[in-house]
């Protein structure tokens, strides 16, 4: 994500920021677009929506600002908001479902590897479209924890942070996860 | 947690992947790699999906994102003074039409006629020692009649001669006398291009007049 790369000037923006300068968090929100609205659409599987949540997630990040400790990565901060709110939509959403972690197991009894046999070896851009799927075939929390660690690339520290979760179980998350999507790509592979 | 039982070797592999093992796991793991076809076919398939993970593209937000993001951080930012200042300081188009303008002369009318009876109330002399039935009180008439050419007013108080006390046109079309009269009850009404009678729109009490028409009533307290 960005924020490995962050720019000499992102301290002096968040400091601006601070002073409630709306384009010095504009620029901010420009450097963070891209990682912010592809995290959310990872969680929602809709670019609308995933647009949507990211503008709530900048808007949330400006007002909540004066909380932010500057000890903290501004990046882990800011992930940490949008997964909040990716998972209050969520939510929301299967509120008639139950719980998100409750109905897990079923979820996974649901996960289905695309009927479709073409006879030609697929492209690299089906394999994303449907790994793309799988993912949003997991349970919330699993999805959440593969999306940071595997396509995000973070590390179990900076997901604590983000989740709030103990590494350990965040760790079990991350290869519950694994494993179906193996199981999706596996089938796959053997369709090639 | 979900519905999915690992067994060791399973987890080591996905320790193994995250570079987490002891030397002394990573040695078993790796024997049991060497022995075990369906062992390292599983370690394939999961640094598979790592490596396919690590490749999904990255999102572009749309063209408009950054600058709908940026307005409604404007609004955010804005303090409730600056909020006022440019409400106060924003152009605005005025849209009108005839019936909306004439709609708010009448309502400005009667805002004025308001504040004309109540300033002629408090304006009157407090003549603590005066016989308050000789004092007069200024009383403004006020008519809205854009197409008249003259307007008049004719009651008890000029022997309901249309010629005695003529009102003014000023702007709009509105047209205005102020006549001193002393406290009482008075009936008039307005008379339009020498003609016709009218009754006052603005007037709180009517009487009939005994011919079938209706008089505006005017009952003018004495000052206090």
């Amino acid at each position: 994500m960005g924020a490995g790369r962050t720019a000499p000037d992102e301290h002096e923006l968040l400091a601006r920021s601070l002073r409630r300068d709306p384009d010095a968090f504009g620029q901010l929100v420009e450097r963070y677009a891209s990682s912010i609205v592809s995290l959310a659409y990872r969680m929602v599987g809709e670019r609308a929506d995933a647009e949507d949540l990211a503008q709530e997630t900048f808007l949330a990040a400006f007002k909540a600002l004066p909380t932010f400790r500057a000890d903290a990565k501004f990046s882990t901060w800011l992930y940490r908001i949008a997964m909040n709110k990716c998972k209050d939509w969520l939510r929301a959403r299967r509120a008639a479902q139950g719980a998100l972690e409750a109905e897990a197991e079923d979820l996974f009894a649901e996960l289905a590897v695309d009927p479709a046999t073409p006879e030609r070896a697929l492209s690299q851009r089906q394999v994303a479209d449907h790994l793309n799927r799988a993912i949003q075939k997991l349970p919330p929390l699993y999805r959440e924890a593969f999306v940071l660690k595997h396509v995000e690339g973070l590390d179990y520290e900076e997901m604590e942070q983000i989740v709030g979760v103990h590494r350990d179980t965040l760790k079990m998350r991350v290869y519950k996860a694994r494993t179906h999507l193996c199981r999706a790509l596996g089938a796959l592979q053997e369709t090639r | 947690m979900g519905g999915i039982e690992m067994d060791e070797s399973e987890l080591l592999l996905h320790r193994f992947v995250d570079n987490d093992l002891t030397p002394e796991e990573r040695v078993r793991l790796l024997t049991a790699l060497d022995q075990d076809a369906v062992l390292r076919r599983r370690l394939l398939e999961i640094e598979l999906l790592v490596a396919e993970a690590g490749r999904l593209p990255r999102l572009a937000p749309s063209s408009r994102f950054v600058a709908q993001v940026r307005a409604r951080l404007r609004e955010a930012g804005a303090t409730r003074w600056s909020r006022i200042r440019d409400w106060l300081f924003t152009p605005r188009a005025l849209r009108w039409n005839p019936a909306g303008a004439l709609a708010v002369a009448v309502m400005a009318l009667a805002v004025v006629i308001g504040v004309a009876r109540v300033a002629i109330d408090r304006s009157a002399p407090p003549a603590p020692y005066q016989v308050s039935s000789e004092s007069t009180v200024l009383v403004r008439l006020v008519l809205l009649e854009p197409q008249a050419r003259s307007v008049a007013v004719a009651g008890d108080f000029n022997g309901w001669n249309p010629e005695r006390t003529p009102l003014s046109r000023v702007d709009g079309g509105v047209w205005t006398a102020t006549i001193p009269l002393k406290p009482g009850r008075y009936h008039y009404m307005y008379v339009v291009d020498g003609t016709q009678w009218v009754v006052d729109p603005f007037a709180r009490e009517e009487s009939l007049d005994g011919f079938g028409s209706r008089n505006a009533v005017l009952d003018i307290e004495p000052p206090l």
